[in-house]
């Protein structure tokens, strides 16, 4: 294995996912003035709870995924020094700390405006703009911090604002017959599930004062079945080796997946996705010049070094082909939902996050796309603040080797704090994993 | 004292010494709010698993090192065989890193059965008991399969009686306590509630008695020393260097919230009806007598509660205990510390880290605050 050459730029993005970040850019930009438009605005964090809102006449903003755009456009320390302000520990969840530091901000200016001393926070700064929420919707599955999170963010606004829990059992596995969407643990908790987000919808109604409107959520969430479906067609085309896009494309395409609105603009963008990709294999484009190692990415994103992240590994003719995160969330599963009574449909895709199996489901779904996508290597984002991502990483390792003799390697990072990334410990340890795989393929050979 | 100390060091020996001595098994539970007297009513000895005083080993490829040393012990012990005594585990709770280490347990010993019944954590919801309720229910099926014996109503309540009487003894030394009466410092009192956590119930509570015979119980208080609040410190015991260090500065600990302390003797399970509905009543109690971090709730705070527990035990500072990467800590610690700057508590925050802290850094720091209390004593919360 010899070093990468730096200055080549060998990465292919998609093009079409750059209507996804027009899309989404627009979508906060609205979030931005929705008080000024009289709209009721819900914080909400974990699943996927938007159609909901998107049927009850309000604006979402997720927190997650606020607190990822500011870390993307490198953003994020205003909101995170006043959480250091406020008392909130580096170690903390970096999401929770940012998305809470913006709630400080956000609260700061709501009591600058009513004492009359405004000007202390300094309104253009992106992290202070999100409007103030009318109520909270947690629904975190498999990671207790989520949970807790709003509960602070909820004292944060002086306990006054009201707050509705989604509980999610994890899919720990104790009956024999547990397995991923299997058995009869998967059934019950889907019932339980989805009983809460019918209370879910009575507490909406409070709150808006209107009756919730049944159809326009069957109707939105009919979009997003398709955009999902779409979507999952396109990733499978990634098979193809070498891959048409990669892992990254699938990255840029979070935001629209997981909290836009469920429209045609929705469909039409994967649409344009996986038209693209198939354009790509009939010219014979690849994602990554030059193809020789395809690596499965485990871990929450670095959001601060997307960019950065997706060249080095196209330097070392790496192509990430697919991740724990792109590929077991956000609505992959659209064989579950029927438009026409679509509450257990959801309930079930919220269960699945990929944070919230026990391990013998994530080993199953892991050997799973090893398979699928003929995985060489496997990269550990060892995400330093978020446990939930960590927590199966060392056993996961270990099982893809003993398994599929599938070689991996972990390097240091976080989903929204640059500091935890260390660059040399990257280096030194994919060209590990490399040479190790270079070893292996010799010995097939032999 | 010396028998407590010594289960409490090592309770693994003493499960292995019971299990011989009576042929029944043992079973593991883990922090914070697992029912114990569920096993005990079948007979089985309930352990509380603790953290090792050994230094991590084997875990490290388990769990990486951004975990609370709990989480990291109890995945170094399952990788070791130190937890091999145990035949079965139990947990309820669903804090992020406890789970992990609970998967370090199947990963490496998968011949093991671990149970979990996840207590819904948000507490103010109608859906909630019945939840709770059908997680216990599903708990005692489990137990009854792991031990071979069936529980029956009679032997859970007599088993709740037999918890309750020793929970109720333990606070009876915390009363003593605050009010000045009985000078017991905070390492013993940790042992007290450590060792219950390990212990046949029974036994400790003939331990306790004979304790209580013997324990000087005095008319006043010595007036200087400077009255401290422990705080917080989840899922394993602070170690008895750093409680002695806080003393040795001139604070008397006259009451905590600590897990392996008040907040795991605050309640009792009603001794009427149903008793394995007693057991989830206990549980929402429970948070409502020391609201817990873990759990999440509107109705009651812990800020709140910390303030009213200064006032009741006329604490002038607090030191708050927090177990390195612990996040449910993390997260309520800046409402702690709002709270308390408001009422013009002084605190100090001491992070614990499994392999220690710097001892003589920690007296400095301790000193200092002390004296700091001392030169501008904080008013009493009322
Ligand atoms: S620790 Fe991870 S899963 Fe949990 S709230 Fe933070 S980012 Fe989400
Ligand atoms: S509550 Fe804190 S101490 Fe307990 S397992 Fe979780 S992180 Fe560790």
């Amino acid at each position: 294995m010899t070093l990468a050459d730096q200055n080549q730029d060998k990465t292919n993005r998609l093009k079409s996912t750059r209507l996804g970040g027009k899309m989404t850019a627009d979508y906060w930009d609205n979030i931005f003035t929705a008080k000024e438009r009289g709209k009721h605005v819900v914080w909400y964090n974990g699943a996927a709870m938007n159609p909901l809102f998107q049927a009850a006449g309000l604006e979402w903003c997720h927190g997650e995924a606020f607190a990822a755009r500011l870390a993307a456009q490198h953003l994020e320390e205003p909101a995170q020094a006043a959480g250091a302000e406020y008392g909130y520990i580096g170690e903390l969840c970096s999401y929770a700390r940012t998305h809470l530091g913006c709630a400080v901000l956000t609260q700061q200016t709501i009591s600058e405006r009513q004492t009359g001393v405004v000007g202390v926070v300094d309104q253009q700064e992106l992290a202070a703009k999100l409007p103030a929420p009318d109520f909270f919707v947690n629904g975190y599955a498999g990671c207790s911090t989520g949970q807790q999170w709003d509960a602070m963010t909820y004292r944060v606004f002086d306990r006054k604002l009201p707050i509705f829990n989604v509980s999610l059992p994890m899919l720990w596995g104790n009956k024999p017959d547990a397995g991923y969407m299997r058995g009869e643990e998967w059934e019950e908790v889907s019932t339980y599930a989805e009983g809460q987000l019918r209370e879910l919808v009575s507490f909406l109604e409070h709150q808006t004062g209107r009756p919730f409107d049944w159809d326009l959520l069957s109707e939105s969430m009919s979009y997003i079945k398709r955009a999902s479906e779409l979507r999952l067609e396109a990733m499978q085309l990634c098979t193809l080796a070498p891959t048409p896009a990669t892992y990254w494309d699938w990255v840029a395409s979070i935001a629209p997946i997981n909290f836009l609105p469920g429209n045609q603009a929705l469909v039409d963008y994967f649409a344009g996705v996986k038209a693209e990709i198939q354009q790509r294999i009939v010219d014979g484009i690849s994602g990554v010049a030059n193809e020789r190692y395809r690596v499965y990415f485990d871990g929450i994103m670095n959001w601060n070094k997307l960019g950065f992240l997706t060249r080095k590994f196209a330097e070392y003719d790496v192509a990430v082909v697919a991740g724990r995160y792109t590929h077991e969330s956000f609505w992959q599963e659209p064989q579950l939902i029927d438009i026409d009574n679509p509450l257990r449909g959801m309930a079930q895709h919220y269960l699945l996050c990929p944070l919230n199996h026990g391990l013998r489901n994530l080993q199953e779904l892991l050997l799973r796309r090893l398979d699928e996508y003929s995985i060489d290597g496997i990269a550990f984002h060892s995400t330093r603040t978020c446990r939930a991502m960590t927590n199966p990483q060392s056993m996961l390792a270990k099982s893809a080797e003993r398994e599929r003799g599938v070689k991996s390697f972990f390097f240091e990072g976080d989903v929204a704090d640059a500091s935890f990334y260390n660059d040399e410990l990257f280096d030194s340890r994919l060209e590990a994993m490399l040479e190790a795989i270079d070893v292996q393929r010799m010995k097939t050979l032999a | 004292m010396a028998t407590l100390r010594t289960v409490a060091d090592d309770p693994v020996s003493y499960a292995l010494n019971w299990k011989a001595a009576h042929s029944r098994p043992v079973i593991g539970s883990f922090p914070m709010n697992f029912p114990s007297e569920i096993v005990h009513a079948v007979g089985a000895l309930p352990v509380i698993i603790q953290e090792s005083k050994t230094p991590i080993t084997e875990g490290r490829s388990m769990l990486a090192e951004f975990y609370c040393g709990y989480t990291r012990s109890v995945a170094d012990q399952a990788s070791i065989g130190e937890l091999d005594v145990f035949d079965g585990f139990v947990v309820a709770d669903h804090c992020v890193q406890l789970l992990g280490a609970v998967d370090a347990i199947r990963y490496s010993r998968p011949e093991k059965p671990v149970h979990f019944a996840q207590f819904t954590s948000a507490m103010d919801d109608a859906w909630t008991k019945p939840r709770v309720d059908g997680r216990i229910s599903d708990l005692k099926t489990e137990i009854e399969t792991v031990v071979r014996a069936r529980l029956t109503d009679a032997d859970l309540a007599r088993s709740i009686k037999a918890f309750n009487e020793n929970r109720r003894l333990l606070r009876h030394f915390y009363d003593l306590r605050r009010s000045g009466r009985a000078r017991i410092t905070a390492s013993e009192m940790q042992l007290l509630v450590k060792s219950s956590m390990v212990m046949d119930i029974h036994e400790h509570t003939a331990v306790l008695l004979e304790l209580l015979d013997r324990i000087v119980v005095r008319d006043e208080a010595p007036d200087d020393l400077v009255r401290l609040h422990l705080s917080g410190h989840f899922c394993h015991a602070p170690k008895p260097e750093i409680l002695d260090v806080i003393e040795e500065s001139g604070g008397l600990v006259v009451d905590d919230d600590l897990y392996t302390g008040f907040r795991y003797i605050s309640t009792d399970v009603p001794e009427d009806g149903d008793p394995l509905a007693a057991l989830s009543t206990w549980y929402l109690e429970r948070n409502i007598n020391a609201p817990c971090p873990t759990r999440v709730t509107n109705k009651v705070d812990w800020d709140t509660y910390l303030l009213e527990s200064l006032e009741a035990s006329r604490s002038v500072g607090v030191v708050v205990l927090m177990a390195k990467f612990c996040e449910p800590h993390m997260l309520y610690y800046p409402e702690l510390r709002k709270a308390l700057e408001a009422h013009g508590v002084q605190s100090l925050l001491i992070e614990t880290e499994h392999e220690g802290i710097p001892i003589e850094t920690l007296r400095t720091k301790m000193e200092t605050f002390v004296e700091r209390i001392r030169r501008h004593p904080s008013p009493l919360p009322a």
